[in-house]
């Protein structure tokens, strides 16, 4: 178990009774009670992206942000033209993201069979998301029209086959790592316990309360940790106040981004509903996000340091 | 006069059925541990002596609530609740005998068993004084209120003291011992909250109208799992390190 499982398991077995007595939650009280974490946990594990990547490579800083910042007018481009392809490189990119993460502290060296596990894991955790919340998703497509691209997609009966399978396809694939010898048993039962968990999670609690204790905990707080641990070690920072240093200045400036941006939507200079800016805006910081981190993840592996990490 | 001269166990009643097979299968796990206690090396016999002690104590108050079931038909809350009161300080008394060899404090057990008893004393205020006809408020505060003894417990195995002594011990089969433990805390004793939530006000007996006899259901199987299979487990330590002792 790693102390984020712990401390996601902790934040369910407490919230819980809580949440499920507090009755109907409107997604305005929701929002109210999310934002101050993912302001706190869920932006700062993606700000330090420039320090991650930068690490063991000779490319400069204004290089690496350059890039960065055509990735993501690149992917807002895509937005404007091709929403429901813009839509579906997130969604996939989001899984594998949020598998690798998941798995990373198993497994030292990724071939295909690990890849696949980190995609096919991530889907189950996003329609698992998608199926258990059908009635409120629907409603927000329903009531948005630039959402009406991605109705079928979200479709009850397709988001079931798909969880079942994707659900399926990531058991078959520990199975084979577990006979391969690449992971242990009790490994496999404590990640089956706890996609159990956040399922149950997503079934039992309202839409964002749900998707944020796992984005905020099992996500964001383990990357952060992990984070944390590798620039120690390589000496970067020395106390948590110093990591809080290196992470303030984009974290600031994205809290920033957005609300700008929110100002825009507000005035309505994009045309935009605020759901629909916030997808864009998410998804457009998520794409180098990922490249980012999975470049971490392999210099974690050439370096022997994945296992002690999380 | 014997018992079933006065009472019936109905055929249909599966609380009735697990009260009688819970004691039946406590107090085997007793006659066990105590014969088996002097099979095993000098330094194991107090943990299985406390093993024994657990599940007899279990079977004694099951025993008890059997009765009082099948003559009431009423949950047996406070004969539960004394027989835990017992009986999980003794299973913390267990993490405390496994880690004492690799510099366990006497502090250590002492924290443990605060923390189990704050567990319990918070979930029978939550269970006995819960007001008539169920309230929700009061069963949510009190069992959030005993979760945070849990959670206490729980860090403890995984993270805390247990587990860094254990992995000091530089013994395997104490680190996979107490790996095992951790595993019963964290899914075995997750059952009894369900049997929590069973009863009036609780949320799987107003969501999903989950009647409050299922408490007692819940109760019974977390209770076999949990007391036996903590005995068990340090049975298995005790022969398997006996094992390799003679090996070497």
């Amino acid at each position: 178990m790693t102390k984020a499982t712990f401390v996601f398991i902790s934040c369910v077995l407490l919230s819980l009774p809580l949440v499920l007595s507090a009755g109907q939650i409107s997604i305005e009280t929701q929002l109210l009670i999310c934002t101050p974490f993912i302001l706190i946990l869920g932006i700062p594990h993606g700000a330090i992206d420039n320090t991650l990547y930068l690490r063991n490579n000779t490319i400069s800083n204004t290089a690496f942000i350059s890039s960065y910042l055509v990735l993501i007018a690149a992917n807002i481009a895509i937005w404007i033209f091709l929403p429901a392809l813009a839509y579906l490189i997130f969604l996939l990119l989001s899984a594998y993201h949020f598998g690798q993460s998941q798995f990373s502290h198993h497994f030292s060296k990724t071939s295909i069979a690990e890849q696949a596990l980190f995609l096919f894991w991530g889907g189950s955790l996003l329609t698992g998301f998608v199926y258990f919340n059908h009635a409120e998703i629907s409603s927000i497509i329903n009531n948005n029209i630039e959402f009406s691209v991605f109705r079928n997609i979200h479709g009850l009966d397709l988001t079931l086959y798909l969880l079942v399978a994707l659900s399926t396809l990531t058991l078959f694939l520990l199975g084979v790592l577990f006979v391969r010898k690449l992971i242990k048993l009790e490994a496999i039962l404590m990640e089956i316990l706890v996609l159990l968990l956040v399922m149950a999670s997503f079934y039992l609690m309202p839409l964002l309360i749900g998707f944020s204790l796992y984005f905020i905990i099992l996500h964001s707080f383990k990357v952060l940790r992990e984070e944390y641990n590798f620039l120690k070690k390589e000496e970067i920072t020395s106390s948590l106040f110093d990591f809080t240093k290196l992470i303030a200045p984009f974290t600031i400036l994205s809290i920033f981004g957005i609300l700008f941006l929110y100002g825009l939507i507000y005035f309505d200079f994009l045309g935009l509903s605020y759901g629909y800016g916030l997808l864009v805006i998410i998804s457009s910081i998520t794409l180098p996000h990922v490249f980012v981190m999975n470049r971490f993840y392999n210099l974690l592996s050439r370096k022997n340091l994945v296992e002690t990490m999380s | 006069m014997t018992l079933l001269d006065v009472l019936t166990i109905p055929k249909d009643d599966p609380i009735a059925f697990t009260f009688f097979t819970g004691y039946m299968a406590m107090m085997a796990a007793s006659v066990f541990f105590f014969f088996e206690r002097g099979n095993v090396e000098g330094k194991w016999k107090l943990s299985l002596l406390v093993s024994g002690l657990i599940t007899f104590i279990a079977a004694v108050h099951y025993y008890y609530m059997r009765d009082y079931y099948l003559a009431t038909g009423e949950n047996p809350t406070a004969l539960r609740y004394i027989d835990w009161t017992l009986t999980v300080p003794l299973m913390c008394v267990e993490f405390y005998l496994l880690t004492k060899a690799a510099g366990a404090k006497i502090s250590l057990l002492w924290k443990l068993i605060a923390a189990s008893v704050w567990m319990l004393v918070a979930g029978y205020i939550g269970e006995a004084f819960n007001p008539a006809g169920g309230s929700a408020s009061h069963s949510v505060l009190w069992g959030v209120l005993s979760t945070i003894g849990y959670v206490y417990i729980l860090y403890t195995a995984w993270f805390g003291e247990v587990a860094k002594l254990a992995e000091a011990s530089n013994n395997a089969v104490v680190k996979r011992g107490v790996r095992t433990l951790a595993w019963f805390v964290l899914v075995g004793w997750a059952i009894y909250p369900i049997g929590y939530m069973c009863m009036p006000g609780g949320w799987l007996n107003t969501a999903f109208g989950w009647g409050s006899e299922n408490v007692d259901l819940f109760y019974n199987i977390a209770d076999a799992i949990n007391k036996i299979g903590f005995g068990l487990v340090v049975y298995n330590i005790a022969i398997s390190s006996g094992a390799k002792a003679q090996a070497a």
